[in-house]
């Protein structure tokens, strides 16, 4: 009746209703990814003068106000809370002291937390005068003055242009570098120096630095934006303005390091009677041949355009040449490559034969494509550079082409390479980051967490291996350094694998605590013990919707450890009995699992798969959302485990009703009802003394007036307190209201032995 | 090869004169033309040469021609692309005569041919209609045609020997001529075998003429000339190849004077009026050049400060002067970036497209200002390696991905050939076949891809290994070789495209130079000089082909400089003559008699309104006050609406023509009543805003309007009328006097929207 009465109005109700519905629904679903992680998110300003203290006021992410501490990764760097007139401390405000002889250079800044140790933020070290942009310049009229030999911090306002002035005479030459993603800045810069009347006289909008010559006395202007006119705190930068020197180099500011260059520490493997050699002049496209002899290191540009070094050698039949180059590892935008050829004499004339080619050195595993979905790390731990090996299967003579490939129209002077051809010399570079798996797509949150364990929280780590010269063993890992209550456990690489994993555990009991780690790696090569350090890597910001930024990765200096009571892991997953398992080869292992839940989860259980050598594809375990104990069965039959010594660990998505804080909810609603007394006894007074004025007796009407008006003000004050005391509580009562979190569960490791199945 | 010859037979006697300054009469020009058909029909004999009685008929020299004057085999017919038409297909034009022989003859069976009765063939009884038929009649009962078609297949449908003559060359007669309006001129085509015969194949050609407001043509080759002076190019094609006659259509007026020469150009445009009598137009006044400059050449209207100057300023030298200073402002930068970027398909597709586009904007409005040359800019486009970041010019790989749109674009942009066509069959009108068009892809066959973090972008680099390409038909390797060269051996660790880049700077290079001062000569004059301007053919020449080749080479010689092209056109007096025409040239459309007024673009037409009513236009996530013609990229196109409504391209064709320059209804509506404009004027701080507060008299503010939109001051009828509009009485609805102040504002903006709506304002002039 109502519908045909009123049909086009039934339609909207249902479509209200459905509305309605869907918006709960997308409400239930919507979900944060990752446990909350302290992170440093801006530093102003972003590096300092040696020998000087100034304040730095940061941001962060839960960086609570009260209970945080600025450390950095070189004990020669300082903080302490700036503190107010009042004695009281200043919400993230330090003052920051550089010693007389730290480092120059690039260190790692961070808070420590009531969650524990934060992602870090790049800290320069300069030797140059230090300017602070407080106001604002986005204006000629409003341009900041900036001293020659002065570098200054500032972040760009969105939909604008900062403006720097100074002065220079006829002839003086500068260098203008703006330092921003060297220092995990989301700017892209463009710098443009401008004349007095603001008119472009030379721009650079790749992000390197601006040589220019002031061809008249007078002012100029240095005007600096992003690419895409973004803007805001996390869009910093450090202006560099340096007088060119006849005869003297000025250097670039400091940059954070690349992954790919865990690979690259310089020149190895050489044998003491190798020679070093030069490219041709560089006056030409194509020079000729450079006689080399092997073993040797070469050093050469890759300039002009289009520029290909060739070198020449003899070589044996049977030898076996490895050639290692390295350019982007150092640092630049060149992508090597070479070929060796064989001379192959005719009567037509020599004839160059291809020997062999070399390319990239490939990632050890297939990098994230950044798209929707997760499918695999976004850290690349190859390089462009070269790296391969000649088999000389002739004697005579070989020539070997080196060339950038990036550099056919472009190219920079700055652009060179160092080449190294030796006996083979195995090795290998370890690096490893945070475990990453499909929590929500699109959602890169927890690729930046720092390694901040909550008590009873097991942490993992993922580690690849760049093999070198033909290395292949297998690769143990391990840690050192760890804070009290935390331990390690390396998976190890298994030989011709890549990837291998460190899971870090901390008891439900741990204390608090913070230390710096060192990860490591340990292979036998040739027979000796060959132990390499494990670089650590992470990404400069959280990323939430990968559409819309590309996730920055970089290798961090240090690598500190932390571990927090203040809140628990929500479930922990750990072997009943603290043994190494031992299962015959074939066999069905059953693993008995005690699980300790301390937050709500949803779903019905926990499906996890298993990490370790060989255990990958084995099918996924059930552990039922509240079980206490479960039994995790592994076919190894199945598997085609053999008999050996392994370290395996269970791990999978978890959603988790997360409530963040919620001892400050009890705290708060203390001071809230402290607050609602005192209003309310505050009132009462004032509303007995207005009572008290109208029967006061003359002589005594002045001093009644005096209290009320008094009483008066302690009741505005008691109630603005209170109205703050409510409002902080329910800050902190929605903060505490229990979220949908997706997190990465993972067990504690166990440790198995597969014995050899006898024989019938 | 096309065979364009010019023969004394330009005034022959097959020439039927209409009688141009006689009226037009119809009833006699009909029964002229059909005399001339007559005379024609007895003057050229049988074209069909292969006819009765003669030698075997072969079917490339015979049948082909008969199938492709029927249109059996056009696109839109048998020829349609891989399916033919209801089950018969012909390859485009007769292209690939060895598989239309198959199709003919083989398929289904040998279905469509009958010899024992030729006349009962299923090819026969279709093409006459007498068995329905989708195309219609085709081929008359027992017309020439009928009869060498059943006589082919009569004779047991012979292909022909590899020993038979080929036709080699294509002879138009005559193949220059002028005409005067009104004229028709029959056109004989004579086709040259390699056996050194000659065959009149003037009723089995095809004719078409390249401006059809100048010519008009009939399938026996009857041209019939318009009332438009000027010159007119009748292409005319046979058997794959191509020839064309080249008319030229004077006025006949008298040119006793010209503005003074200043260059080259002054010479070449005033010598052509002179032989085609078109008298030019005087020069512009001083007001209508700072405008027209400004505008061609900045891309922006001047401001009343910049007019007052130029038109007190009495230097001699100004006009130059003032070209000087614009092609040193940042509007000359930002206007050709915003016209190059479009081209070069800078458009934004997903979010994160916004830093590579930004990049690529950049790096074009750099190379602009710094006047980069032209062919540096092209080499390190083209052969652009690495990171968009690190070297924007990447940014193009990542829009143009296929090695096919690469050729295309490359061809269309920087050469100004249309190869579309030849990857498929040989180009119809042209000389290019699928050898040139596959041994042009090669010079892209070595273009490596990497993945970068970025989803969508790649990192370019030169793969190594041998360049060339496959035939997407013969699956043929081809070398690379630039258009009309022979192939290339390029060594593997070659780049090729640097070849192809050095091929373009090459003085020798018949295209580049050319495509780019006709591109730029249509920037400023509206039509280039081959129109469309990246339509460079044989079949499609030049108005003023001394002109184009001079301009060519001083570019050459000058080094490929682009701010020089932009300062030979604007120095002379021919791009400084008057819009206004002379009682002679208001016909002329090709000539450049007389400046050819433009619509101005939407870009520029928004900051000209912007300017003018002192509202700056905000786009989203760029700085206060950045100009429409500073865009990066299309996105904007979609919050501003003005500027999708005024045709500003989304940067999805390498053709100019994406971007709509026609008047539309909706145009003239957004512009007298669309709320952001009204918005404009009566924005606080706007021209009307301070106007309507200023005590300056009136005539100051109407001159300070006049100058600001149309860089001129009123005359003295326009400041009377503006004057008395001011300061009227104006009563409001109940028939009050309406509040002065509230009055005077309304009116002001009244005038500055009838100026705003006025054409002096919408055009370039």
């Amino acid at each position: 009746m109502f519908d045909r009465i009123f049909p086009a109005f039934s339609v909207v109700v249902v479509w209200s209703v459905v509305g309605l519905l869907w918006g709960e629904g997308v409400r239930a679903v919507a979900q944060e990814v990752g446990l909350p992680a302290p992170r440093l998110l801006t530093l102003m300003p972003m590096g300092g003068e040696v020998g000087s203290e100034f304040e730095v006021a940061i941001t962060g992410d839960y960086i609570d106000a009260e209970q945080q501490q600025l450390v950095f990764s070189n004990p020669k760097l300082s903080a302490r809370a700036k503190t107010g007139a009042d004695g009281k401390r200043v919400a993230n405000q330090y003052i920051v002291t550089i010693a007389a002889d730290a480092p120059t250079g690039l260190h790692e800044a961070r808070m420590v937390t009531r969650l524990g140790v934060s992602a870090s933020r790049a800290f320069v070290v300069g030797t140059h005068a230090e300017v602070l942009r407080k106001k604002p310049n986005t204006t000629m009229e409003t341009a900041l003055s900036l001293p020659v030999n002065s570098v200054c911090s500032a972040s760009v306002t969105a939909k604008s242009v900062d403006y720097f002035r100074f002065e220079a005479t006829k002839g003086q030459r500068f260098v203008i570098d703006c330092s921003a993603s060297k220092i995990d800045s989301k700017l892209t810069p463009v710098v443009i120096v401008a004349d007095a009347k603001g008119a472009e006289l030379i721009a650079n909008r790749t992000g390197g630095s601006v040589e220019f010559t002031a061809p008249a006395d007078g002012a100029y202007f240095v005007k600096v934006h992003g690419l895409t006119f973004q803007g805001g705190a996390e869009h910093f930068y450090r202006l560099a303005l340096l007088e060119a020197v006849a005869g003297q180099s000025v250097g670039e500011q400091p940059a954070v390091r690349t992954v790919s260059s865990v690979s690259w520490n310089g020149v190895t493997g050489l044998s003491k009677e190798a020679k070093s050699f030069h490219a041709a002049s560089h006056d030409e496209k194509r020079p000729a041949p450079v006689s080399v002899s092997l073993p040797c290191r070469i050093e050469g540009r890759f300039f002009p355009a289009a520029r290909v070094d060739t070198y020449e050698f003899e070589a044996k039949k049977g030898e076996v040449w490895w050639v290692e180059v390295a350019s982007e590892r150092l640092g630049y935008a060149t992508d090597a490559f070479l070929v060796v050829q064989r001379r192959v004499q005719e009567n037509a004339g020599d004839k160059w034969v291809d020997v062999v080619e070399m390319n990239d050195i490939p990632s050890p595993m297939k990098p994230s494509t950044n798209g929707y979905s997760y499918d695999g790390p976004p850290y690349d731990a190859g390089s462009a550079d070269p790296h391969g090996k000649i088999e000389v299967k002739e004697d005579g003579l070989y020539r070997l082409q080196i060339r950038d490939l990036f550099g056919g129209t472009k190219a920079n002077a700055k652009h060179v390479y160092t080449m190294v051809i030796r006996q083979a010399a195995p090795d290998y570079a370890l690096v490893a980051w945070g475990l990453h798996m499909t929590l929500r797509n699109g959602d890169r949150n927890a690729l930046s967490k720092p390694m901040a364990l909550r008590a009873g929280a097991t942490m993992a780590m993922e580690v690849v291996v760049v093999r070198k010269d033909g290395f292949s063993g297998e690769v143990e890992l391990s840690v050192e350094g760890l804070p009290e209550g935390v331990s390690a456990e390396g998976l190890k690489i298994p030989a011709g694998k890549s990837r291998g994993m460190i899971l870090l555990s901390a008891r439900e009991d741990a204390k608090p605590g913070l230390s710096s780690a060192k990860f490591s790696g340990k292979a036998t090569i040739n027979g000796a013990s060959v132990v390499r350090p494990c670089a650590v890597a992470s990404m400069a910001w959280p990323v939430k919707d990968s559409t819309q930024e590309i996730p920055k990765p970089r290798l961090v200096a240090d690598a500190p450890v932390s571990v927090t009571s203040a809140e628990l892991a929500p479930v922990t997953l750990i072997p009943t009995e603290k043994k190494v398992l031992e299962v015959v080869q074939g066999e069905k292992l059953t693993v008995p699992l005690k699980v300790t839940w301390r937050s709500e989860f949803s779903g019905t259980s926990l499906k996890l798969k298993t990490m370790g050598d060989g255990f990958d594809s084995a099918k996924e375990i059930d552990v039922p959302l509240k079980a206490e104990q479960t039994d995790a069965v592994l076919d190894l039959a199945a598997l085609k485990t053999v008999p050996g010594e392994y370290t395996i660990a269970f791990y999978g998505p978890g959603v988790v009703k997360y409530r963040d804080n919620p001892d400050a909810v009890k705290a708060a609603e203390e001071d809230q009802k402290k607050a609602q007394l005192e209003a309310a006894s505050a009132s009462e007074t004032a509303k007995k003394l207005a009572a008290e004025m109208s029967q006061a007796p003359v002589d005594k009407k002045e001093a009644v007036a005096q209290a009320v008006r008094e009483a008066a003000e302690k009741q505005k004050a008691a109630e603005t307190a209170k109205l703050e005391a409510e409002k902080r509580m329910k800050a902190v009562s929605d903060k505490a209201a229990p979220k949908d979190t997706a997190d990465i569960v993972v067990s504690e490791p166990i440790r198995l032995i597969v014995k050899a199945a006898e024989k019938k | 090869m096309s065979a364009v010859r010019t023969n004394d037979f330009a005034f022959g006697s097959l020439r039927v004169d209409c009688g141009a300054g006689e009226g037009t009469e119809l009833l006699r020009s009909g029964l002229r033309f059909v005399l001339c058909v007559l005379s024609l029909w007895i003057g050229t004999g049988n074209a069909l040469g292969a006819g009765d009685g003669e030698g075997s008929v072969n079917f490339v020299n015979d049948i082909q021609p008969i199938l492709t004057k029927a249109s059996c085999n056009s696109g839109g017919c048998h020829a349609k692309a891989g399916v033919g038409q209801r089950g018969f297909r012909l390859s485009v034009l007769g292209f690939e005569p060895e598989e239309d022989y198959e199709h003919i003859v083989k398929e289904g069976k040998g279905r469509r041919v009958f010899p024992a009765a030729p006349e009962q063939s299923l090819l026969v009884l279709k093409a006459a209609n007498i068995v329905p038929h989708g195309g219609g009649r085709k081929i008359e009962l027992g017309s020439d045609e009928y009869r060498v078609l059943t006589r082919w297949i009569g004779e047991g449908m012979p292909y022909g020997k590899p020993t038979d003559p080929k036709v080699t060359s294509l002879e138009v007669q005559p193949g220059r001529v002028a005409l005067k309006p009104g004229v028709h001129q029959q056109l004989k085509v004579l086709a040259h075998y390699s056996d050194g015969s000659v065959r009149d194949v003037t009723r089995t050609a095809l004719y078409e003429a390249n401006e059809k407001s100048m010519a008009e043509t009939t399938e026996e080759g009857l041209v019939g000339i318009r009332d438009l002076p000027g010159n007119v190019a009748v292409m005319v094609r046979y058997s794959g190849l191509v020839s064309v006659c080249s008319i030229s259509i004077p006025l006949g007026a008298p040119v006793e004077k010209h503005p003074p020469v200043k260059n080259f150009i002054d010479e070449l445009v005033f010598a052509n009026l002179k032989r085609i009598g078109i008298p030019p137009s005087e020069l512009c006044d001083d007001a209508t050049f700072l405008r027209r400059a400004s505008l061609d050449i900045a891309g922006h209207l001047p401001t009343v400060e910049e007019a007052r100057t130029f038109l007190e300023s009495k230097d001699a030298n100004k006009r130059d002067l003032l070209v000087e200073a614009l092609l040193s402002s940042s509007g000359y930068a930002d206007y050709f970036a915003g016209k190059w970027t479009m081209l070069l398909h800078n458009k934004r597709d997903a979010a994160d497209d916004i830093t590579a586009n930004f990049a690529f904007h950049s790096w074009v409005r750099d190379n602009l200002r710094s006047n980069t040359p032209y062919d540096q800019m092209a080499r390190e486009l083209l052969a652009a390696s690495g990171r968009i970041l690190a070297n924007p010019s990447v940014a193009w790989y990542k829009r143009v991905k296929e090695p096919q749109q690469q050729v295309e674009d490359v061809a269309q942009l920087f050469l100004g050939v249309r190869m579309q066509c030849a990857q498929c069959h040989h180009h119809p009108f042209e000389r290019w076949s699928q050898r040139d068009y596959y041994g042009f892809a090669a010079f892209f066959s070595q273009v490596g891809r990497k993945p970068t973090g970025t989803p969508g972008e790649d990192v370019i680099f030169h793969k190594r290994g041998i360049a060339q390409s496959e035939n997407k038909k013969t699956k043929l390797p081809v070398k690379p070789a630039v258009l009309g060269g022979a192939s290339l051996e390029i060594s593997p660790d070659d780049d090729p495209r640097l070849f192809l880049a050095d091929w373009l700077s090459d003085s020798t290079n018949p295209f580049f130079a050319k495509a780019l001062v006709n591109r730029y000569w249509k920037h400023f004059f509206k039509r280039g000089l081959i129109d469309p301007e990246d339509d460079i053919r044989d079949s499609n020449p030049a108005t003023n082909p001394e002109l184009l080749e001079a301009l060519a080479a001083q570019f050459i010689q000058g080094g490929f400089d682009l701010k020089s092209v932009v300062r030979v056109i604007t120095q002379s007096s021919v791009y400084q003559l008057s819009s206004v025409p002379n009682e002679y040239n208001g016909v002329d459309r090709q000539n450049f008699s007389h400046y050819y007024p433009k619509h101005l673009t939407a870009e520029v037409l928004l900051d000209s309104i912007d300017q003018f009513t002192g509202s700056p236009t905000n786009f989203s996530d760029l700085p206060a006050g950045t100009r429409a013609i500073s865009l990066p990229d299309n996105s904007y196109n979609k919050t501003a609406t003005f500027l999708k409504v005024f045709g500003r391209p989304e940067g999805a064709s390498v053709c100019e023509c994406e971007r709509v320059q026609a008047a539309s209804l909706s145009q003239s509506l957004h512009l007298m009543n669309a709320a952001d404009l009204k918005a404009k004027l009566t924005a606080a701080q706007g021209r009307v805003d301070r106007l309507a507060k200023s005590t300056e008299v009136d005539s100051e503010k109407i001159r300070e309007l006049y100058l600001a939109s149309f860089s001129r001051q009123p005359t003295a009828d326009e400041l009377q009328t503006a004057e008395a509009f001011l300061g009227r009485t104006v009563l409001d609805d109940k028939g009050d006097r309406l509040d002065p102040q509230k009055a005077r504002r309304e009116a002001l903006e009244d005038l500055l929207w009838a100026l705003m709506n006025a054409k002096e304002f919408l055009y370039n002039h």
